[in-house]
């Protein structure tokens, strides 16, 4: 056949597969079933809390549903990798809105991922709940945003006046990674610190830095009342912490509750992180539906729940998207509005209340680490 | 601790990792002639068959070590053999093998975290043994490290100047053609110069893997900073590469004394910039 012909017969093969595509995949979601999004730290690092995360979700979805779903209708979770980072999460908030066309996003976990996430929402008009990001940058970003969790603005003053007048310390140095979580935890405990006329100095390393001798070397000879091991995952913090040790240093540490929260982490360096600070979003081991998402996840997975200040808020964020919809339906405009006006509403993670700024109300507790355990500080 | 014997002892074992890595990247390429990307590749290899050996094989430590180390090499001969060979048959320009190197990088370091996941993990059995040296902390691992390295060096001085070996793998680097004429094997020599550069890779691996832990990616920032040892201290011969590695050592944990610590890669870079603008053929000229 001549070349004209064959040019014809491709165009037709890629407009075919073309609109295929466009068929099977652009199509808006079905009736029967109710989908939303999810972006969270499935891989790398972070994947330590991202997995228990998806679990969590998935946990309470199969509740829901098994109890009849919502309005009748089953909800379903098309789970995204952010990978912690703003690239991969624009990426999978970009192919959740356009491809799969959800109106609600439950997601970013890391304060990295929202950050990018929030003005593709906007953008779209679609809603997105972060279940764990706590950057203080997240407060008032937009209409569109909600988050179950409480701003690291309080992890910081917290810890800032723990630290001053509890400790008397007076001089902290801070091992920083170079991620929106850690920075926003710096930035509030700084602030909160200098006010109280303390110093605060630290040393940045961008994600991935295995050598932190030498910025040990150059913290460890100021001489600093306590050293703040800032990072966004416990892996990092794991390597900080082992090269703190092989210097044959021993000071006084604080470290960022995503640390705190891995109980692994925490019991493996027992040795090192005696005595050591860290503020959580308390946990109520006394609330029924805490206790009831705490054994359904031990019989589901055979494990003790993981991250347990960022399993309650992950548990109840589904449970509000369920009753938001029964109450306005799956609108995203409306699903935001009533997120706005959530005012105690029952969880297992206690009392919610999300204020006109999209944030969660509420607070982080000390703690303090003794005999491998976290304990409240009193 | 004082500061300044601690900033040389960690420049010491900084410089130690980049110098292994160094030793075994110029043998390749002053032999090939050619930017070995995959090179990256097999310090991962190494530290992740030493990973599977101990935890699912439950091998001693010792055996598994010399068997990563091999695998390593095999990793490396088997590049050579089923990618090079051809390409080099088919007159393909150092371009072609450097892409292809690249791409053999890439595909290599997606099967290991499909295998093992892209976590972090650290190879277990290292000794916690801290040592006091001048008013600063080394750990045994790392000490390990500085002693492979002056070894890795030794090893490859006796067997490029004191073997018949060393000597058709020095005229390849000279002339392929010519080394071709006058007899030599090409192809067999440069599949065992493979060899030997991927063991030394996998060595580096197992190391850092004892002393800070592994992850797929970790070739990539391994290999780089012993490419800027090579350069700086002199392409063309071994003791360059080991010297320009001590260097960026020195100049990476001094650098970030005065200067903050996130600026320790853009330390090493400015220094190969420099380099190569005033002193292109490196420390060591040939």
């Amino acid at each position: 056949m001549n070349s004209t012909v064959k040019a014809i017969i491709w165009l037709a093969a890629v407009l075919i597969v073309l609109v295929a595509a466009y068929y099977f995949i652009g199509r808006p979601t079905e009736g029967e079933v109710i989908k939303v999004g999810f972006i969270g730290p499935l891989t790398g690092d972070a994947a330590s809390y991202g997995e228990p995360e998806r679990n969590v979700v998935q946990l309470a979805i199969e509740e829901i549903n098994g109890a009849g779903g919502v309005k009748g209708k089953k909800l379903e979770v098309i789970y995204e990798d952010g990978k912690c980072n703003g690239k991969d999460a624009a990426n999978a908030m970009q192919k959740l809105v356009s491809v799969d066309k959800v109106k609600v996003v439950l997601g970013g976990f890391c304060s990295s991922e929202s950050l990018a996430a929030v003005p593709i929402a906007q953008e779209n008009k679609v809603f997105l709940l972060s279940l764990g990001s706590s950057s203080p940058d997240l407060t008032g970003i937009s209409t569109f945003f909600a988050r179950t969790y409480p701003s690291d603005a309080s992890q910081g003053a917290v810890l800032a006046e723990v630290a001053f007048n509890q400790k008397k310390w007076k001089t902290v140095a801070f091992v920083q990674e170079q991620l929106d979580y850690p920075l926003g935890i710096y930035k509030a405990f700084s602030a909160n610190f200098e006010k109280l006329g303390g110093k605060v100095f630290k040393e940045e390393f961008p994600e991935g830095t295995t050598d932190f001798r030498s910025v040990l070397t150059k913290l460890r000879a100021a001489k600093p009342d306590a050293v703040f091991v800032d990072t966004q995952t416990p892996a990092a913090a794991e390597r900080v912490l082992k090269q703190i040790k092989d210097l044959k240093w021993r000071p006084m540490l604080l470290i960022s509750d995503a640390v705190s929260g891995h109980k692994e982490t925490v019991e493996k360096n027992a040795d090192l992180l005696e005595g050591a600070l860290a503020a959580e979003f308390g946990v109520d081991p006394t609330n029924p539906k805490f206790d009831q998402l705490a054994k359904a996840y031990q019989v589901k997975h055979n494990t003790e729940l993981p991250f347990q200040s960022y399993s309650q808020t992950e548990y109840d964020g589904v449970y509000m998207v369920k009753d938001a919809i029964e109450a306005v339906g799956y609108d995203a405009e409306k699903i935001a509005e009533w997120f706005r006006t959530v005012k105690d509403w029952s969880g297992a993670s206690g009392l919610v209340t999300i204020g006109d700024d999209g944030d969660r109300d509420g607070g982080h507790v000390p703690k303090i680490i003794v005999k491998g355990k976290v304990e409240k500080l009193q | 601790m004082q500061i300044v014997p601690q900033l040389v002892l960690n420049s010491l074992i900084a410089g130690s990792v980049y110098a292994l890595m160094a030793l075994g990247f110029n043998l390749a390429y002053n032999t090939t002639k050619f930017f070995n990307l995959a090179h990256g590749v097999m310090a991962a290899i190494g530290g992740y068959a030493v990973f599977f050996f101990t935890r699912s094989w439950g091998l001693v430590l010792v055996p598994s070590v010399i068997l990563g180390v091999v695998v390593a090499g095999l990793a490396g001969y088997l590049l050579d053999k089923v990618v090079y060979l051809p390409l080099r048959r088919g007159r393909a320009s150092n371009t072609v093998l450097l892409v292809a190197s690249l791409g053999a990088f890439t595909a290599l370091q997606a099967v290991i975290a499909i295998f093992f996941t892209s976590q972090f993990r650290t190879l277990a059995g290292g000794s916690p043994i801290v040592y006091d040296l001048f008013g600063g902390a080394i750990t045994q691992v790392q000490l390990l490290i500085a002693i492979g390295a002056v070894a890795g060096l030794l090893f490859l001085s006796w067997l490029l100047k004191a073997t018949t070996f060393g000597k058709a793998v020095r005229a390849i680097g000279d002339d392929e053609e010519v080394a071709r004429i006058v007899g030599i094997n090409t192809n067999k020599i440069i599949g065992y110069v493979f060899f030997i550069s991927s063991t030394l890779a996998g060595l580096v691996g197992i190391l850092v893997g004892f002393d800070t832990g592994i992850e797929p990616i970790m070739g990539m920032g391994l290999l780089l900073k012993g490419v800027i040892a090579s350069i700086v201290g002199g392409v063309g011969n071994v003791y360059g590469g080991f010297l320009g590695a001590y260097l960026l050592g020195l100049v990476e944990n001094f650098g970030i004394w005065k200067l903050s610590g996130e600026w320790k890669d853009a330390i090493a870079f400015g220094l190969l910039i420099i380099f190569l603008l005033f002193r292109p053929k490196g420390i060591i000229q040939k």
